[in-house]
């Protein structure tokens, strides 16, 4: 479970994250959603805790860590917007190393880095090195890093980008399953389909600031409008946003 | 902890064995020193060299000693942080819960380890050179091997430092390539200086990173006596500055635009 209770962040005197509070529960998916620059990446990346905070607190399981930003690497995985992955080595050498860095155990290591391969279909070019890889192949190793040490809060931020199509069902299947075990999952999206579709609660952010949060269903009642789309449209848009 | 600077010093070690071209490179530059001493030597025979000649031979040898040990870990040092914010995967790496200070160990040992191995082999290609060629040069044994291990091995820990912390300066590999060459003109530029303007050396020089070294080669290779406290005083003073610039460069992958900057 995450808290996050008015966060704050600046860049360069701009502010970037403006008094944000949302909670993301254990055993649900929690979709972030918002324009491009609307604070969404570094809201994650603070959570992650390789950015650290200028105000507000983050909690990560009953655990509060502000300050204490490998204590919230423990307990998170994440896919941000950067997933490169190490072309020199094979994908599974490539999972091991995050694993060992991770502190896992050897034997454990091994059984979960097959396990991870098994999941997300990498057993065809698991000794093969990384380099020329396609997008989704890209996408699929690095998705196997953040999932590798079975984190309790799983981060993922635009995790569908350059995925084919049975690898989008895949990974919504995935999400899915590791909800149903209890995982919190926190993702961003620009697909509202999909948002829909998967998201058990939607948080809005606009500017850096929270604009509304809640169900899909409950987010339409409150704008007042049929189709999610046009919900998020009317959450999120300026008035004199000549492209709303 | 320890455990995580030596899983990262490993991979590290993995992936720049697996650059071939960034191996032949390094190699060529460690061997280029030799290669140009043999070849004068083969053109001017064994004792061919007058005095100053070979005084300044000598110099140039330890120049090209000097310059190995920055360059022999140069090429991992640009791949193995500007190289992994270019490719995007530097951001994974700090998701670990692992301490600026472990990651930017392990990143050094692995630099150090190619920087250590471009000297040695620069060093056993002038062992080669002057047991073949019998250039005019008395080795002072077994004092060399004291110098070696305590004043001059300390250098490639100190040029790791260096490249480190211009490597998590630039964005890039190519700009940190354009400031890791300029670098090597560090060694070259002090030890030409030496070679040309021997007033420049005073007493107090003997204890300064690089130029030391520099110095230290020289009695070596001119088979003067090896003082003992020297070297190890020079190496205790390297290593101390090597730790200092290392510290910096943990500081500066903990800064925000490291993250956000790409």
């Amino acid at each position: 479970m995450i808290k996050v209770l008015e966060l704050g962040k600046s860049f360069d005197g701009r502010p970037v994250v403006r008094h944000l509070s949302f909670e993301a529960p254990d055993g649900a998916i929690t979709g972030l959603l918002g324009s491009n620059g609307a604070g969404k990446t570094t809201t994650l990346r603070m959570i992650c805790g390789v950015l650290m905070p200028d105000a507000g607190s983050i909690t990560m399981d009953d655990i509060a860590s502000s300050g204490d930003p490998l204590a919230r690497r423990r307990r998170v995985g994440a896919l941000l917007d950067h997933i490169g992955i190490y072309s020199r080595l094979t994908v599974r050498e490539n999972l091991l190393y995050f694993g060992r860095l991770r502190g896992m155990p050897p034997k454990l290591l091994t059984e979960r880095v097959d396990q991870v391969i098994s999941i997300l279909g990498l057993e065809s070019i698991a000794g093969r090195r990384t380099a020329g890889f396609s997008q989704g192949e890209r996408m699929k190793t690095a998705l196997g890093r953040a999932i590798l040490h079975s984190p309790q809060n799983l981060l993922l931020d635009e995790p569908t980008n350059g995925l084919d199509v049975p690898t989008v069902r895949s990974l919504r299947n995935l999400l899915k399953r590791l909800r149903d075990s209890g995982t919190c999952v926190v993702f961003s999206s620009h697909v509202l389909d999909e948002v829909r579709a998967l998201c058990d609660k939607v948080v809005v952010i606009s500017s850096g600031s929270l604009i509304a949060q809640g169900s899909p269903t409950a987010l339409c009642a409150q704008a007042g409008t049929a189709s999610f789309e046009d919900a998020f449209i009317k959450l999120t848009c300026q008035p004199e946003n000549y492209l709303c | 902890m320890l455990n995580q600077s030596l899983v990262i010093a490993r991979k590290e070690v993995v992936d720049g064995l697996r650059d071939f071209r960034s191996v032949i490179a390094s190699l060529l530059y460690a061997l280029m020193g030799p290669l140009v001493v043999g070849l004068v030597s083969m053109a001017h025979p064994a004792g061919a060299q007058p005095g100053s000649s070979a005084s300044i031979l000598v110099g140039m040898m330890s120049v090209f000693t000097l310059v190995a040990a920055f360059v022999g870990g140069m090429n991992v040092a640009m791949d193995t942080v500007a190289g992994e914010r270019e490719r995007r995967s530097l951001l994974p790496l700090l998701l670990n819960p692992v301490r600026g200070q472990d990651l930017v160990l392990g990143k050094w040992l692995a630099v150090s380890l190619f920087s250590i191995a471009g000297l040695a082999i620069n060093l056993l290609g002038f062992a080669l050179v002057f047991a073949t060629a019998r250039l005019p040069v008395k080795i002072a044994w077994p004092g060399i091997l004291l110098v070696i291990a305590f004043g001059i091995f300390p250098l490639p820990l100190l040029a790791a430092s260096i490249q480190l912390l211009i490597s998590t300066v630039c964005r890039g590999v190519k700009e940190a390539q354009t400031w890791l060459s300029l670098i090597v003109f560090l060694p070259m530029g002090i030890g030409l200086l030496l070679v040309f303007f021997p007033a420049a050396r005073q007493i107090w020089c003997g204890f300064l990173p690089v130029v030391g070294q520099q110095l230290q080669l020289e009695v070596l290779m001119n088979g003067r006596q090896v003082q003992l406290l020297q070297p190890i005083l020079l190496g205790c003073a390297t290593v101390s500055l090597a730790l200092l610039v290392l510290l910096f460069a943990a500081n500066r992958l903990q800064r925000d635009e490291v993250i956000y900057g790409n």
